[in-house]
């Protein structure tokens, strides 16, 4: 054996190794975490179906043809076509765009207006009771209702609608972070920073902002998912998203007249968007048991 | 405890001045001026200055804001800009469908929800157990509208055992008004029985594992005795919490509910108010639900003592 070939095969016998581990790891972590590897794996579809959807298979969703109007599923039009003749498939494809990008938008918007209001809350003492009060009286009004009328006095379109979503989610994230903090100060650690003269944005930055971030993501998630399926209420209601947007709800909504002679049109974008909102809910329930082993014994 | 209610009722009425203050100024956040925002696209430049006389927007916004809260104490919650009728008039003919809608759902929910939650307790870890929960994930993942479809769809169009859509009055019999509200009452409770199975489950779990449960088992009591006297009782608490709690959720939903099935409540109301851009119907529905969700925590924070005699005021 020369020296050459043994230099050869050691850097392979190296990779081969660590791919072992890394399937092994993956493994370990689906039978672990089921519900997170399920979620993740349904949201990271949906994920690629509206980045890629110019390249599978879709037509212009907004394409109308008249002379080809609803038409059952075929292979042509996998998923039909509606009353104006556009291509279901196509535009529930596209659909995933608004739905995923209205959750995500959401649930960071509201999650950092929340973690925000929450920490002033929780820390400035004469403020406290003036913002929960605001936050209660907020809470009282069902959040799709909120919703409905903040859309009612705006015109539809993609940023209203998250704008008013988020508002309508806020109080609560408030609430959350409010009473993370408010039990965190009573720690004896934090009593101690105080202790040693440590400033308050220094406490908030080292103690208090890394353990609200656990129930924050889990909540974030949820946030996500009750989004979605607000989006897709606004729009199926005509207070959401323009009509020229291809949302899931938006076609819903355009199908609801026919759904008796032609269910489709309602049916796949509702199979769409309840199993992106399922996956949310699967990664956040996961996420829940992983991050907060507590929370998730009492729910 | 007398004196506990009435503090308990007085606190709410800051909560409803506040819930009050967003709903009169969430017209004057928007950007623009109003009476043109109300008015719509097409509206000519008359339509503009009626509305913008009957919002008297000439006045200060503190003036204009307690005259408007005064009328609504009385109980005149302003005239529909579309119908010009009055929207206490308009919603008092849309609340029946609403109210029926609700209460049958909830008493299906508890009905279905409260056992389902128990069972899935006491056999924890079994097929049943796993059974319940993935029906929950699965209830709060699907939209209501989905549901309503589906089941429309099976029901109402494939077997022909209940209506497709549309509501008959219960003056018109008991099995008619019945048959109308079947589905839509399942497809709105939903996510009303997932969430209210889930906390059972949760609460009971944690009452199970009670010494006075054991107790109770080695007194030789049997399992029906204490799962419904012994544990359900002291769980009572946090479920009737989230009964009351998810109450928002069925109000969000019966908007929807509404629009699948034709019927013709508040829902609806709201429905063809968003289109017409009939801001004061809007307003005065969004009061009222909210209205009735306050009591409605009210009235099950007051029933914590009935459950729970520990809890003294």
């Amino acid at each position: 054996m020369s020296p050459d070939t043994a230099v050869a095969a050691a850097p392979a016998a190296v990779d081969v190794f660590p791919a072992e581990v890394q399937r092994g790891r993956v493994r370990t972590f689906i039978r672990r975490h089921p519900t997170i590897a399920l979620g993740g794996f349904l949201l990271i579809l949906m994920v690629v179906l509206a980045v890629f959807a110019p390249f599978l298979g879709t037509s212009d969703p907004q394409a109308l043809a008249p002379a080809r109007r609803v038409r059952p599923p075929s292979d042509v039009h996998w998923f039909g076509t509606d009353m104006l003749g556009r291509d279901v498939y196509s535009r529930v494809i596209y659909g995933a765009r608004v739905s995923l990008i209205v959750g995500l938008s959401v649930a960071i918007l509201a999650s950092a207006a929340g973690l925000f209001i929450g920490l002033v809350s929780g820390f400035i003492r004469v403020v406290d009771g003036v913002i929960m009060r605001i936050m209660d009286g907020l809470m009282s009004i069902p959040s799709i209702l909120l919703a409905i009328a903040l859309m009612a006095l705006t015109r539809g379109s993609v940023q209203n609608v998250i704008i008013a979503i988020t508002v309508a989610e806020i109080p609560r994230v408030s609430r959350l972070v409010r009473g993370v903090v408010l039990s965190l100060r009573e720690q004896p650690y934090v009593e101690a920073a105080i202790a040693a003269g440590t400033t308050t944005p220094r406490i908030i930055w080292r103690h208090i902002l890394p353990n609200t971030l656990a129930p924050l993501t889990v909540q974030a998630t949820y946030i996500a998912a009750s989004a979605m399926i607000t989006e897709a209420i606004l729009s199926f209601i005509g207070a959401g998203t323009p009509p020229i947007i291809p949302s899931w709800g938006n076609v819903m909504a355009e199908g609801r007249a026919l759904w008796q002679v032609a269910p489709y049109i309602v049916f796949f974008p509702a199979v769409f968007l309840s199993i992106t909102v399922l996956a949310v809910n699967l990664l956040g329930d996961g996420l829940r048991d992983a991050l907060d082993p507590r929370l998730a014994k009492r729910i | 405890m007398l004196a506990y209610i009435a503090r308990r009722v007085l606190a709410t009425i800051p909560v409803m001045l506040i819930v009050a203050f967003f709903v009169f100024s969430l017209l004057y956040l928007a950007p623009g001026d109003p009476a043109a925002v109300i008015a719509g696209d097409q509206a000519t430049p008359q339509d503009v200055e009626r509305i913008r006389a009957s919002l008297g927007l000439d006045r200060p916004f503190v003036v204009r804001f307690t005259e408007w809260l005064w009328r609504i104490v009385q109980g005149d919650l302003g005239v529909s800009i579309f119908t010009n009728l009055p929207v206490s008039h308009m919603i008092a003919q849309r609340i029946e469908p609403t109210t029926s809608l609700m209460l049958i759902t909830i008493v299906l929910a508890i009905c279905i929800a409260v056992p389902m939650g128990v069972v899935a307790a006491w056999k924890a870890g079994s097929w049943i157990d796993r059974a319940v929960m993935a029906f929950a994930v699965f209830g709060f993942s699907v939209p209501v509208f989905v549901t309503g479809y589906v089941l429309a769809y099976i029901f109402a169009l494939q077997l022909d055992w209940l209506p497709v859509q549309g509501y008959t009055p219960l003056s018109e019999g008991f099995w008619p008004f019945l048959e109308n509200l079947i589905l839509p009452a399942i497809a709105l409770g939903s996510i009303y029985i997932a969430l209210i199975a889930r906390i059972t489950r949760a609460t009971m779990l944690e009452v199970l594992a009670q010494d006075y449960i054991r107790t109770a088992k080695a007194k030789g009591l049997g399992s029906r005795g204490i799962l419904f006297l012994h544990a359900l009782k002291n769980a009572a608490v946090p479920i009737s919490t989230v009964i009351g709690i998810g109450i928002a959720l069925l109000i969000g939903g019966a908007v929807v509910t509404e629009s699948v099935f034709a019927i013709p409540g508040l829902g609806r109301l709201t429905v063809d108010a968003i289109l017409r851009r009939d801001y004061p119907v809007i307003q005065g529905v969004v009061l009222l639900f909210s209205f009735v969700y306050v009591l409605v925590n009210l009235a099950i924070d007051l029933l914590y003592t009935v459950f729970d005699p520990r809890i003294r005021y």
